[in-house]
């Protein structure tokens, strides 16, 4: 598992919930400033990584999820496969 | 147009055999059904019945989204899963709520430009039904939500139970417009503004309080879930009561027993009438299909109903139809100005 691979991940779940074109989605890309996502969408999107790569993520470190870099970053320092 | 219905038989409380024949009764009126349960508990099907073998059943599990999530090859699951693909139109599930509005939000998805799912239940009061939405799906909301709620809930009056210019009224305690939390003043100046133009299909008609809900002064209900369920299960009980108690009068002599003999043509079709399987169930409102759920108690004619309601709903457009009064009503969730401008427009999916 790559760095893009979690990226094309979270781009295609953002790009299948929010119903945006998937280029526009970017490691810098904001969740709620740029994306205008609500905590719903946020919830599926930790659900996802969750299923997808086995990590855990409690409510406090979601919370500070706000970007999809961070998002990446979250999961490469958590999965047991991360690298 | 022939609609499909994905019906989940796990968790009937008379088993996967009983949903069956509701299916069986909704494929001779023309629906087909993709029936998602145990294939030895269904046994034989008749045509328009296809029955995928799907035995394990999340109905009783005490966390439906973890459940939901960890148990992919549930009958719920695969079911809405079905309905998310295109093989089914609609989606139907006598099991758990919590497990069907789970499978349909991580399944199905949010419709276009909607804030939150909601769960509408038509209650059947006699010369008054009234639908109130939402009975449980969210318990804390913004005004934004209850509006959309609105309109989800007036399309579904709309499409599925035949109002042809359906009424909304907000529940608060009181009739006037500033009565009610911040909450409730803030959607009924929302709701007022979204519904006065003069080509809405529907119509606000202020607050409604609850010794009004049963007056025929409204055919739609918005509220949060937890009052709307409150509000729900306070009817199903005071009903039950009532009823148990006219029962009790009825055989306690020997002239009432007479008198109920001569009432009992009268009472049946009454007993018809308020019949909660005859709506069947809750409608899972604000996906991109739609969603009903029986009780789990439901008999086969229940399933029945909530089949054939389903598919009057997807043949009368209730998603199309919600989207398209939001968006004229300008009550749509905001998408972000980019992709709005480059015209890639989300739409919904057609039936």
């Amino acid at each position: 598992m790559t760095r893009e691979d979690v990226v094309s991940l979270i781009r295609a779940h953002l790009a299948e919930e929010l119903e945006l074109d998937p280029a526009r989605i970017e490691e810098s890309t904001r969740f709620k400033e740029d994306l205008e996502a609500d905590s719903l969408d946020l919830f599926t999107l930790v659900q996802e990584l969750e299923d997808s790569y086995g990590v855990t993520m409690s409510d406090a470190e979601a919370a500070k999820i706000l970007s999809v870099g961070q998002a990446v970053d979250f999961v490469l320092a958590h999965t047991p496969t991360g690298s | 147009m022939s609609v499909t219905v994905a019906v989940d038989a796990g968790g009937a409380d008379l088993g996967a055999a009983e949903v069956a024949a509701g299916a069986a009764i909704a494929a001779a009126a023309g629906v087909k059904v993709l029936l998602f349960g145990s294939a030895e508990e269904i046994g034989e099907v008749p045509d328009g019945v296809e029955v995928v073998d799907a035995p394990l059943s999340i109905a009783k599990d005490s966390d439906p989204v973890r459940a939901v999530r960890a148990n992919p090859d549930s009958s719920i699951v695969r079911a809405a899963r079905a309905v998310a693909a295109g093989d089914a139109d609609a989606l139907v599930s006598g099991g758990s709520t919590g497990a069907a509005v789970a499978a349909g939000l991580f399944n199905i998805k949010r419709g276009s430009g909607i804030y939150r799912p909601a769960l509408a239940v038509p209650v059947p009061i006699p010369g008054a039904p009234v639908t109130i939405v939402d009975v449980g799906a969210n318990v804390e909301v913004r005004s934004e939500h209850l509006v959309q709620f609105g309109f989800m809930g007036a399309a579904l009056a709309q499409t599925v139970l035949g109002i042809e210019r359906p009424r909304i009224g907000l529940l608060s305690n009181g009739g006037e417009e500033n009565k009610g939390t911040p909450l409730v003043v803030e959607t009924h100046a929302l709701l007022a503004e979204r519904l006065s133009a003069p080509g809405s299909p529907f119509t606000f008609v202020g607050n409604v309080e609850g010794n009004d809900l049963a007056a025929g002064t409204a055919d739609v209900i918005v509220t949060d879930g937890f009052t709307g369920n409150v509000t729900l299960k306070l009817i199903e009980g005071v009903s039950q009561a009532i009823l148990g108690a006219v029962r009790t009068a009825a055989t306690s002599t020997p002239r009432a027993k007479a008198g109920g003999v001569l009432l009992r043509p009268a009472l049946r079709a009454f007993r018809d009438e308020i019949d909660p399987e005859g709506p069947g169930g809750a409608y899972l409102l604000g996906l991109r299909r739609l969603g009903v759920v029986p009780h789990g108690r439901f008999t086969r004619y229940g399933f029945s109903q909530a089949i054939l309601l389903a598919a009057r709903g997807v043949s009368g457009d209730v998603v199309g139809r919600t989207h398209a009064a939001l968006e004229a009503a300008g009550a749509l969730r905001g998408r972000p100005e980019a992709d709005a401008a480059s015209g890639s427009a989300a739409t919904v999916p057609s039936p």
